[in-house]
């Protein structure tokens, strides 16, 4: 039962918590019942649980006729809890074209939101036969959480750029770094990687600074990192 | 429940004999004309001595005055390495597992016998289930991959392998035979119930149920965990894309000295595996082509395997974002579409992959990062575990004489990224 803290009854609670030293002020703040009041009416516990009916209830169909009416006995109201979506489920972007489901003509807005079922329900609208409008909201009104854009592959660089960069990395990987290079050809650093490869004793050098590094971790840091490593392996594993 | 004194009990009450009287078999139109010598059993149920045999045919060194035999065995049984044939119509368990299998009633009992005997009991391919094995293997492995072929056509080659192996594997297979209340006796033998599965853990079987090439490099893959791509697997492994051995002499010295390690284990359930084959096979052999196939669909296909927790993924954003290049959809881009407690010691993170309009995939994680690569994957998923329908028809479906004209089933274009 839901516990209500009603207004004498708390004033009361302050009076006694300015007037008393500051170890019993603790304890009345924290947790002392007889501040609080329980819905030990029954006028107040009906009143708490009348709550309306789910929307789905109420109109069904989302014609005028059928708005104040209740839903007969043959209609099929399918209302289920939330949960994850299931992967068994495909958009309906991934049906291909022979699919008789994309070839029904079912509205696609029906299967976008497939994973979710999204009713735009306010008690002011319920009532209304206005509230058929109900409109899955855009995409493009929930923030990306992308990082910075991705360049896109323009595949601009020839053989011969190519050729340079990896002569470049050659000479002098400190300054020619990847992201040195990425940046002077216009390219992902993942294409930079793909394209060349560091010197041998670049690569041994590098090892050592981060050998370096590590040596320097305590024990918790260093479970930390492993902790995490091996909960990334799970989630991409499917066990998470 | 009280103890059971054996040591007071009276002389008559040891000397009464379970296989004394045996129920007559139902199918007594299986039983051949020429009935063996077990056959003429006696029906009195008590009688002051056992029958100590005489015959020479029947001395194998055993004390009959200590040792009572449980029924008359035919001669020289005790020195076969399998209960000979004309036995299967004396077993209750035979007659009660071809009941309980619902089994057609062409298939004798003797050839269900004869599945119960694995080739490391009996060496001699006519009496035990090797042929019986091959042909059911076979025919369980075509129609556990057309069926997965129809109904999930886009998995990788990997998931399919696995899949296969959760359907038709051995250690399925052992699941299924377990399940029809199959029982393996301790040591084969002539004298043995044919109702018991024998197999031997002494000296293993080397006759060959399933296909595949014994690799020249086998010895360093299993050493030095070579790399062996998938393309590879199709052309020499087995049917499951796993390496075909066939060295186990060390393992074996371990079976003898060792009682219960995992060498055993597995030829327990490899055993088990091939019986459940070889009865797929009997009913092949002997009631044709529909009835097994119904069997392996009510037996093998009806289990369930959850598809989607076979899946695993090494980076599912640039393989997401591959498919949709691939199939000319727009960049995925992941939203976020709820949170809850971002600055909280617990958060979640509702994220959903969008490609234009359309959303792909979504999931919920404590992160960001995790609930982006979550919701990839799911999209992946949905992708890869694309089904027509759940009563999807395959190509076997058309060997019925009223078979509907065939509708071309989906064939997908391939995988994504090269494994």
């Amino acid at each position: 039962m839901e516990a209500v803290v009603t207004r004498p009854a708390l004033s009361c609670c302050r009076r006694a918590a300015s007037s008393a030293p500051s170890s019993t002020r603790l304890l009345l703040n924290s947790s002392l019942p007889s501040g609080t009041r329980q819905k030990s009416t029954a006028a107040r516990t009906r009143r708490a649980l009348n709550i309306p009916p789910h929307p789905s209830f109420l109109h069904p169909n989302k014609t005028p006729e059928s708005v104040a009416s209740r839903p007969t006995s043959d209609e099929i109201i399918f209302n289920p809890p939330s949960s994850a979506p299931s992967v068994f489920h495909t958009p309906f972007k991934f049906l291909p074209k022979t699919d008789p489901r994309r070839m029904a003509n079912l509205t696609s807005n029906l299967f976008a939101s497939s994973t979710t079922i999204q009713y735009n329900y306010s008690p002011s609208s319920a009532a209304s036969p206005s509230a058929e409008t109900t409109t899955t909201p855009s995409p493009e009104s929930f923030p990306s959480i992308e990082g910075p854009p991705v360049l896109k592959p323009r595949h601009h660089l020839t053989p011969q750029d190519i050729e340079q960069m990896r002569r470049l990395r050659e000479q002098d990987p400190v300054t020619n770094s990847v992201q040195n290079l990425a940046r002077q050809f216009q390219c992902s650093k993942l294409f930079v990687l793909m394209c060349c490869q560091a010197p041998k004793e670049h690569q041994q050098k590098i090892k050592e600074q981060e050998e370096k590094v590590k040596a320097r971790w305590g024990p918790r840091r260093r479970a930390a990192r492993e902790e995490r490593h091996r909960r990334m392996e799970m989630l991409f594993n499917g066990q998470l | 429940m009280k103890r059971l004194r054996v040591d007071r009990w009276t002389g008559q009450l040891l000397l009464a004999r379970p296989g004394a009287c045996p129920a007559s078999t139902p199918r007594t139109a299986l039983r051949p004309a020429a009935a063996s010598r077990c056959a003429a059993v006696r029906t009195r149920s008590t009688r002051a001595m056992p029958e100590i045999p005489t015959d020479e045919d029947y001395a194998d060194g055993t004390d009959h005055t200590r040792f009572p035999p449980l029924e008359k065995l035919p001669p020289r049984a005790t020195s076969l390495p399998s209960p000979p044939p004309e036995r299967a119509l004396q077993s209750a368990k035979l007659a009660a597992l071809h009941a309980r299998l619902s089994l057609p009633e062409k298939l004798p009992l003797q050839t269900l016998a004869r599945a119960l005997v694995d080739n490391s009991a009996d060496e001699n391919p006519l009496f035990n289930n090797t042929n019986l094995a091959f042909v059911g293997q076979s025919l369980i492995h075509y129609h556990v991959a057309e069926w997965l072929m129809c109904r999930y056509p886009r998995l990788p080659m990997e998931i399919l392998y696995a899949a296969m192996k959760g359907y038709a594997g051995p250690a399925a297979l052992h699941h299924v035979a377990r399940s029809w209340g199959l029982e393996h006796a301790a040591a084969p033998g002539g004298e043995v119930d044919p109702g018991l599965l024998q197999f031997s853990l002494h000296k293993p079987g080397n006759a060959i149920v399933t296909l595949g090439y014994k690799r020249a490099e086998a010895e360093g893959l299993q050493k030095y965990k070579w790399r062996h791509g998938i393309s590879s697997r199709v052309v020499f492994d087995d049917d499951f894309g796993q390496v075909v051995e066939t060295d186990k002499a060390t393992q074996l010295r371990r079976a003898d000295t060792e009682y219960g390690n995992e060498y055993t284990r597995s030829l327990a359930e490899k055993a088990y595996a091939n019986c459940a084959r070889a009865v797929v096979g009997a009913i092949y052999a002997h009631a044709g082509r529909e009835p097994a196939k119904a069997f392996i669909r009510s037996h093998i296909l009806s289990r369930t395997l959850d598809l989607s927790a076979l899946f695993s993924f090494k980076k599912p954003t640039r393989e997401l974002a591959l498919l949709c290049a691939r199939e000319d959809f727009e960049f995925p881009i992941a939203r976020l579409l709820s949170e809850t407690g971002r600055l909280s010691r617990t958060p979640v993170f509702v994220v959903g992959i969008f490609s234009g309009k359309d959303k792909l995939g979504e999931a919920a994680g404590p992160s960001l990062e995790v609930a982006r690569n979550k919701a990839a994957m799911n999209a992946l998923k949905s992708w890869y575990l694309y089904s027509p329908g759940e009563h999807v028809r395959v190509p076997s479906d058309m060997l019925a004489e009223d078979a509907q004209p065939w509708t071309p089933a989906y064939i997908d274009m391939g995988e994504i990224i090269g494994r």
